[in-house]
């Protein structure tokens, strides 16, 4: 019979099982605490990868992908590497938003970016509010992102269409004229892009000959061009972007209303430059960011480590877009300590991205009252060929502090809604 | 306003003539063998490409010839591993077949020349405009529509004076009546697709000195094909050829009065053509029933 000692009394059996017990313990503990702290955190990437912007969004996923080799060198985020998941949004809403709750539910992203084109970012921004999950629009433009439609989770990174009209349209009005004929994208970009440029346009004294609205994807311009040049603009402005807008200068040019009429736009990228035959690089725009900036701290570096990663060409506006997206989400959370969506929405309001990420002049940071980072317009001209490299594509004139492209925060319209 | 009426009128024929040349292709094909080649327009991106490649070694010329001729062999290839196969079944499954293929082909060009645009430079003299005023017409259109109407004779040549082509017309009536006679209907199917392709490959290589090159534009380029067809009444090289002039020009003057309209002009004009004469314009009754 067991005395009541007896039962406390360590057996055998209990003394091997404890040992056995403890060298498993031993053993396993390495392992529980390195997969803590190995479980990377996601964050979950949507572009249109196929369609008429993808190459502009493969650039952004190039840029984003540096960003997290950089980071998870450095030692990743609260120590725990970062991965990144990236999916096709393929230029259509529905694809979209199925993407981003794939993501989210499915993924257990923590973080959301993306995407290029302004409907879907605007369709994804729904479901990540509702998520409660941290957002970066890396490069869809139109301003009710950070206006009307604002939300507590949504930062966006690339210019609103106000900021890319009020950058240049003055310089256009002075140097090319007050008769202005737009060809614009039928969609949320082209349209708001379209209307801040007829506001500046007003403001300055000029009036609007026309506004052909073109459908995504349109190939032939000619009969928008026909009509444009029956009007007698002084200037005709091309707002369509991707290969819709190498078509539309292409044509432009062949038909030799360049001789004409003055050309020009809002938004110029590198990748559209590089599409267009050398005599269609004309006229006056503005760049969101370029690679060609001597003197400014970590830009060559930035050159170099893109090219590494992109078979030798320099970086575009895209890809910074995608790396300063996920250095910020990555800077904010080690600032933080956290990953909670709540906690760092609130710290983001003026977070400053440091010299070696904002890769510009002027102050870069993101502004408390819309979430929109205040990011430089670089002005100038599209060139034929590079003097130097044959990717010098564009000659900078100006470069213009975001604080003086954006409306004031309280002239968006945005009012953040915080959760409860 | 007439002026700008007659200009677009005349640049609506300029398109149309494309349009004609891709649906031309398109209508051989769903003509004889009963496939809806959903990948016309990838092999329109694969000719454009492939003169884009071949340029720097033989020329604008000589990518212009030799670029469809390479798609056309690409074409036969395609047509005897993928859609051989399916020629006795629904054509569902070579619909579905050759939607995939479109898929594929954007992607794999993609793959192979990346997804950033490509310039393809025409020769410089074919690229002034005829006049200030006239300025839509330039030497590489008015060179674009001489091509395609020059294709589109050498066709309807082959189609009329060549025994080839007899039995290809033949066939297209009676399928099982020319087999019986004897006719190798595997070989004629074949070729028959080649010279689809063919046509599509053409398109391309002139579509990538007036457009660029991108991977998708052979996405916008076939819906206005298929609704030539439509309108023209399948079964009919004539009605396609009509049916894609007739889009081309009604887009042009849409655009006139309301720009945003141009492209849905083209399904209005197939719906109130279907709603008056469900067989197309010169179609017969009961082709594809």
């Amino acid at each position: 019979m067991a005395t009541p000692y007896s039962s406390r009394r360590f057996d055998r059996r209990s003394v091997l099982k404890g040992a056995a017990g403890l060298g498993a313990l031993g053993v396993a503990s390495p392992f529980v605490i390195a997969a803590r702290a190995d479980t990377p955190i996601r964050i979950g990437m949507i572009d249109p990868l196929t369609g008429v912007y993808a190459a502009v969004a493969q650039n952004e996923v190039i840029g984003a992908k540096l960003a997290v080799d950089q980071i998870n060198a450095a030692g990743g985020v609260l120590g725990r590497p970062l991965e990144l998941l990236v999916e096709d949004s393929a230029n259509d809403v529905g694809t979209g938003v199925q993407k981003a709750r794939k993501l989210i539910d499915r993924d257990q992203v923590s973080f959301l970016i993306g995407d290029v084109n302004s409907g879907v970012a605007q369709a994804i921004a729904q479901v990540s509010n509702e998520k409660k999950i941290l957002h970066i629009v890396s490069g869809g433009h139109t301003d009710s992102i950070t206006g009307p439609d604002c939300k507590w989770n949504v930062y966006r990174v690339c210019n609103t269409t106000t900021m890319e009209a009020n950058s240049v349209c003055s310089l256009l009005f002075k140097q090319y004229g007050k008769k202005w004929h737009f060809i614009t994208p039928d969609y949320a970009f082209g349209h708001t892009l379209q209307k801040a440029a007829a506001v500046d346009l007003a403001k300055l004294g000029g009036t609007v000959t026309g506004n052909e609205l073109t459908p995504l994807g349109t190939t032939d311009f000619s009969a928008y061009l026909i009509k444009a040049q029956a009007a007698s603009p002084d200037v005709i402005v091309v707002l369509p972007q991707g290969s819709d807008m190498v078509n539309c200068l292409k044509q432009i040019v062949q038909f030799g209303l360049n001789q004409q009429i003055h050309v020009a736009g809002l938004q110029q990228e590198l990748e559209s430059l590089e599409a267009m035959p050398p005599e269609a690089r004309i006229g006056i725009w503005m760049f969101e960011w370029y690679w060609k900036q001597p003197g400014i701290p970590g830009v060559d570096k930035f050159v170099a480590d893109i090219r590494k990663v992109n078979n030798g060409k320099v970086p575009t506006a895209r890809n910074w877009f995608g790396y300063a997206s996920v250095h910020t989400l990555a800077g904010v959370a080690n600032q933080q300590k956290t990953i909670d969506s709540v906690a760092l929405a609130k710290a983001l309001g003026n977070f400053e991205l440091p010299p070696e990420i904002k890769l510009q002049p002027n102050k870069c940071y993101y502004r408390p009252g819309d979430h929109q980072l205040m990011t430089s317009a670089f002005v100038g001209e599209a060139q034929s060929g590079g003097a130097g490299d044959p990717e010098d594509l564009f000659r900078v004139d100006h470069v213009i502090a975001g604080d003086e492209t954006a409306p004031p925060e309280d002239a968006t319209g945005c009012k953040i809604q915080w959760p409860a | 306003m007439t002026q700008l009426l007659l200009f677009n009128v005349t640049n609506g024929l300029i398109i149309g003539a494309f349009y004609a040349l891709m649906a031309l292709g398109l209508s051989l094909i769903l003509n004889l063998s009963n496939v809806i080649n959903f990948a016309h327009g990838g092999f329109l991106v694969i000719g454009g490409y492939l003169a884009y490649t071949i340029t720097p070694y033989v020329g604008f010329w000589g990518a212009l010839l030799i670029a469809p001729v390479l798609t056309a062999v690409i074409g036969l290839a395609v047509e005897g591993v993928l859609i051989r196969p399916l020629y006795g079944r629904d054509p569902l499954y070579s619909l579905l077949m050759t939607f995939g293929l479109a898929f594929i082909i954007e992607d794999g060009t993609r793959f192979i020349w990346g997804a950033q645009g490509k310039p393809v430079t025409i020769p410089p003299f074919l690229a002034r405009p005829l006049s200030h005023e006239l300025f839509f017409i330039t030497g590489y259109r008015i060179f674009m529509v001489v091509t395609v109407t020059i294709a589109v004779a050498l066709i309807f040549a082959l189609l009329r004076y060549t025994r080839l082509g007899i039995r290809i017309r033949a066939a297209t009536l009676d399928l099982e009546m020319v087999a019986a006679m004897g006719v190798n209907v595997r070989i004629l199917r074949s070729l028959n697709f080649a010279a689809g392709i063919y046509l599509a490959g053409l398109a391309g290589a002139l579509a990538a000195g007036q457009l660029g090159l991108e991977p998708t534009m052979g996405t916008g380029l076939l819906m206005p094909s298929f609704i030539a067809i439509i309108i023209g009444g399948v079964g009919s090289l004539t009605g396609t050829l009509i049916g894609g002039l007739l889009i081309g020009v009604a887009s042009g003057v849409t655009a006139v009065f309301a720009p945003a309209a141009s492209e849905a002009v083209m399904y209005v004009l197939m719906a109130f053509i279907l709603l008056a004469r469900p067989r197309g314009l010169l179609g017969e009754e009961g082709m594809m029933t």
